[in-house]
């Protein structure tokens, strides 16, 4: 739709039926806003001074690391407890961590203990010794009694509670699927957990789920299923819920229309990784800072260094809230969401639009 | 319905993103609950009011943005901003879809243009305090209006009278993919009024300015679409009786139930997670057909 052209004053503005007068709704509306918008600010128009400030989440903890222990082949099971032994914040199924590590490094891990536990939280890590160097810190350098700084538990897996529920694990992916099929299980829910991995050595937790209910836990291992094996076991309107590799998860997507299950739960996590990218650099504005950004990083993450208030939502170039505008330079497009005519007028999109090799971005910011 | 039989409960401390959803109009019918163009308009009016007003929050809670000191609740705006962006998108396809069908929207949308951009836009020549004042006054009436779309995005869950009358089901999918995502960021809105003034002045202020104004351009907007549908030729007019009779067979929400709901939001012990549930809206953002065919891109 066009409104871009507004009329200079409310009595110009047409009248809905195409009647030759002025729309007197819209008329007293505006005369209203023209005297609300000033008068705020003024007395009982304003936040009071006296009434408290109202923080919405309460700080970070500081908790010790009280458990420290290999529960599969390259997997470490941390435990992590209130140093005065007080009680944590509670959390619900598919929960996560994120952990501030000695080293600076932040990385999210799910809880995978038992929620009615309040004394320690529970997270496993997979060594990747070619990840960001996080997993291997937690691996070799953090030991009993060292301090961390943890977010409280936030949820981007939570758990609904349908009747028929088929869980879906791949390797480490397991762990937020542990406390969700304890929950099915205490709520009486009709669940089946089908657990995939490289080698039996690898795969943490099985004999914890197989003591759940043996005949609700199936292995599938040495080899990579596709996507209608791990569906199986659906029936119709089974909930999946899924946690793997990305390749795992992209073919339980493709086979669910053939398979009789209605939903599918996942976790999303935000930032595709980049691809091809090359190093470049951007200006803030036409005589501010110029910044680099790196081949394995994306603009807007320079960006926000510089200026934490840009809005940004999406991580992947599809809802437009971090678009900016281009002053000069030519930019390597790669949203799914600017026109052609939006792209020609310099709009961008730093969350995942790039730039040639050494190429120069200003942008009006 | 899909997701009843799930406990109503809250979840806590959820993690909001939005998500990548397309529709396909091309098989839209006019009226597409069949038979029943006064509840189709009725309906189609947040077609009208969405894209623009939906705009409007983001623009407001980008202003926001720089008075947030929580870095949780910043999150949870940054996830709402990118849900709101998405439906505004997704209603502005249905308005061009119309227009392809012979009912023009675009009078009613400028006048929304004109009050979203002119009236609660941004105005020259306030002071510091005034410009802050006016976007905390603003996000108190997104408070309130998120107050709304969560009660409608909450029937929408619950409405299987639309099922029965057998309406569009890329329509039912959209309003109620909508719906759904209204009903998992509530909260977000009315976090952030109270964030940034927790007094009650402000809440019952955003109630008493957009509730009475979000009524009025709604029967407006019934009754603009009523008069502009090509097919109808002014044969129906609009009327409370007519909105009754309506809601009684399940396909609109019921306006003295509307009305209540926006009275419980000036209770004093107020909290939008007291209405609707997170565990339903989430499971069917699990099965709505644009929700998955999102996740596959």
């Amino acid at each position: 739709m066009d409104h871009t052209t507004l009329p200079e004053s409310a009595s110009l503005l047409p009248d809905l039926y195409g009647r030759p007068q002025a729309d007197r709704f819209m008329r007293h509306l505006t005369a209203f806003g023209d005297r609300y918008t000033p008068a705020l600010g003024s007395l009982g128009l304003r936040r009071s001074p006296r009434l408290p400030e109202q923080p919405r989440s309460l700080p970070a903890l500081v908790l010790v690391v009280t458990g420290h222990r290999p529960v599969a082949e390259d997997v470490v099971e941390l435990r992590l407890a209130d140093p005065s032994g007080d009680l944590l914040p509670r959390w619900q199924p598919g929960a996560h961590l994120r952990l501030t590590l000695p080293s600076g490094r932040e990385r999210h891990y799910s809880l995978c203990g038992d929620p009615a536990d309040r004394r320690s939280y529970r997270i496993a890590v997979r060594r990747l010794p070619d990840g960001g160097g996080g997993s291997l810190e937690i691996h070799d350098e953090l030991h009993l009694g060292v301090r961390l700084t943890v977010r409280r538990p936030r949820n981007g897996f939570p758990f609904c509670g349908e009747q028929k529920l088929l869980l879906l694990a791949g390797g480490i992916g397991v762990t937020p699927l542990l406390p969700i099929a304890r929950e099915a299980g205490r709520r009486g829910l009709d669940w089946h957990l089908v657990y995939a991995g490289r080698s039996a050595e690898t795969m943490p937790f099985t004999e914890e789920l197989r003591a759940l209910a043996p005949e609700r836990v199936s292995l599938l291992v040495g080899r990579v299923p596709s996507g209608a094996e791990l569906l199986e076991r659906a029936r119709p309107g089974s909930a999946v819920y899924c946690c793997g590799p990305a390749p795992m998860l992209s073919a339980v997507q493709r086979a669910l229309d053939a398979s009789p299950a209605g939903a599918l739960h996942f976790e999303r996590f935000a930032a595709a990784p980049i691809v091809d990218g090359k190093p470049f650099t951007v200006q803030l504005g036409a005589d501010g800072l110029t910044l680099d950004v790196a081949a394995d990083r994306s603009a807007l993450d320079v960006l926000r260094e510089a200026r934490p208030d840009l809005p940004y939502s999406c991580h992947q170039g599809f809802c437009g809230t971090c678009r900016v505008q281009l002053l000069a330079g030519t930019p390597d497009h790669r949203d799914r969401r600017l026109t052609s005519e939006e792209r020609a007028d310099g709009a961008l999109l730093p969350c995942v639009s790039r730039a040639a090799e050494g190429e120069h971005l200003v942008l009006d910011i | 319905m899909p997701g009843t039989g799930t406990a109503p409960e809250v979840h806590d401390n959820l993690v909001l993103e939005p998500r990548d959803v397309k529709f396909d109009w091309s098989q839209l019918p006019l009226h597409w609950i069949p038979d029943e163009p006064f509840a189709t308009h009725t309906i189609n009016v947040l077609h009208l009011l969405l894209p623009e007003g939906e705009r409007w929050f983001v623009r407001v809670f980008k202003d926001a943005l720089p008075m947030i000191t929580d870095e949780q609740l910043r999150e949870e705006v940054l996830g709402f901003i990118g849900q709101e962006a998405i439906h505004a998108q997704a209603h502005e396809e249905v308005l061009e879809h119309l227009l392809s069908q012979g009912l023009d929207p675009r009078p009613y949308v400028r006048q929304l243009a004109w009050l979203f951009q002119r009236v609660l836009g941004e105005r020259p020549g306030l002071s510091a305090r005034q410009r802050r004042e006016n976007v905390i006054e603003r996000v108190a009436f997104v408070a309130a209006i998120e107050h709304f779309t969560a009660f409608l995005g909450n029937w929408a869950l619950n409405s299987p009278g639309l099922d029965r009358a057998q309406a569009d089901p890329t329509m039912l999918d959209l309003l109620r993919w909508h719906g759904a995502e209204e009903v998992e960021h509530r909260s977000v809105a009315y976090d952030l009024m109270v964030h940034l003034d927790p007094g009650y002045l402000r809440r019952i202020r955003g109630m008493m300015v957009s509730g009475p104004l979000l009524v009025r351009l709604w029967v407006r907007g019934v009754r603009f679409l009523l008069a502009a549908d090509p097919t109808l030729h002014g044969r129906i007019r609009p009327s409370w009786l007519a909105a009754r009779s309506a809601a009684e067979r399940g396909m609109l929400p019921d306006p003295v139930q509307s009305l209540r709901s926006g009275l419980r939001y000036l209770k004093r012990g107020y909290h939008p997670t007291q209405e609707g549930s997170s565990a339903q809206a989430l499971s069917y953002l699990a099965t709505s057909p644009a929700a998955r065919a999102a996740v596959a891109r």
